[in-house]
């Protein structure tokens, strides 16, 4: 059984990153390999590689390397899902305000 | 991924809330068009992906479902609208597909900032016992109000 050493607030201050509360939303879907993730931020293997620590070493997600390919899911850690789940709703709210301005500015004048 | 300064302000009035605010600069009847013709916000909701409106029946009591078409697959979003007050306030059940039964009461004000500004407030409240009983039972550290004091601080690290 692996022991978790840090507490919730180093959970949450895992989730604090909007990248990894990216990621979490992604794996919340389904597993997906490191190379994967890093294409998907369009950021270097290293990188992504060391996000994917931090959200390891808390719980909030597992991997498994089988070969050359490493696998990422939601972890073990009951938290896992349900911070992705919010995760996911305050990046959909921020999304959509966004295309929301976008929407309004370009349709001015539309009557 | 670049970072860039959230122009909505997210606060969490209370545990099971989330609120999101942001001014636009529009009129609150624009706004309110967005929210409400189909035709408009297959063209925004879906954050830049293909968005199918397959139900909006905007009236009390009535259903609204929306599909998001990304590379990742199918989401679908469904609901009740439980109000219904042009040009200010629309409340709605939310459900998530990939969160079936967990359902979101979603509060959405229109305020109208002069005749070309609005505020829209969005307020999600989770009812979510289940989520809190995981917080719980876990097997972490800490009680209820830890663990809340800690998704609090998550949540207003976004603001």
């Amino acid at each position: 059984m692996v022991q978790y050493s840090s507490g919730l607030d180093t959970a949450f201050a895992a989730v604090a990153d909007p990248t990894r509360r990216g990621i979490l939303e992604r794996l919340g879907r389904r597993e997906q390999s490191v190379t994967e993730l890093a294409a998907a931020f369009d950021m270097t293997l290293t990188g992504m590689k060391k996000h994917v620590k931090l959200l390891e070493d808390v719980g909030l997600v597992r991997t498994e390397k089988v070969g050359r390919v490493r696998t990422c899911r939601i972890g073990p850690r009951r938290l896992a899902r349900e911070a992705a789940w919010i995760a996911k709703y305050q990046e959909m709210l921020e999304a959509r305000f966004d295309r929301l301005e976008d929407f309004l500015e370009h349709t001015k004048g539309d009557r | 991924m670049t970072a860039t300064m959230p122009r909505s302000t997210i606060t969490t009035p209370t545990d099971r809330e989330i609120r999101v605010e942001r001014v636009f600069n529009a009129s609150r009847d624009r706004v309110w068009r967005a929210y409400t013709d189909p035709a408009q916000v297959a063209q925004w909701w879906g954050r830049g992906n293909k968005l199918v409106i397959e139900k909006l029946e905007l009236v009390r009591g009535g259903h609204w479902r929306y599909v998001e078409h990304s590379p990742d697959g199918e989401d679908g979003f469904e609901g009740r609208y439980r109000e219904v007050t042009p040009p200010e306030r629309i409340v709605r059940s939310f459900e998530w597909d990939g969160m079936p039964g967990h359902v979101i009461i979603e509060t959405t004000t229109f305020e109208a900032l002069g005749s070309d500004r609005t505020k829209v407030v969005s307020v999600l409240l989770f009812h979510t016992p289940e989520e809190q009983n995981g917080f719980l039972h876990s097997g972490m550290e800490g009680g209820m109000n830890e663990s809340f004091a800690a998704l609090d601080r998550l949540l207003g690290a976004k603001a």
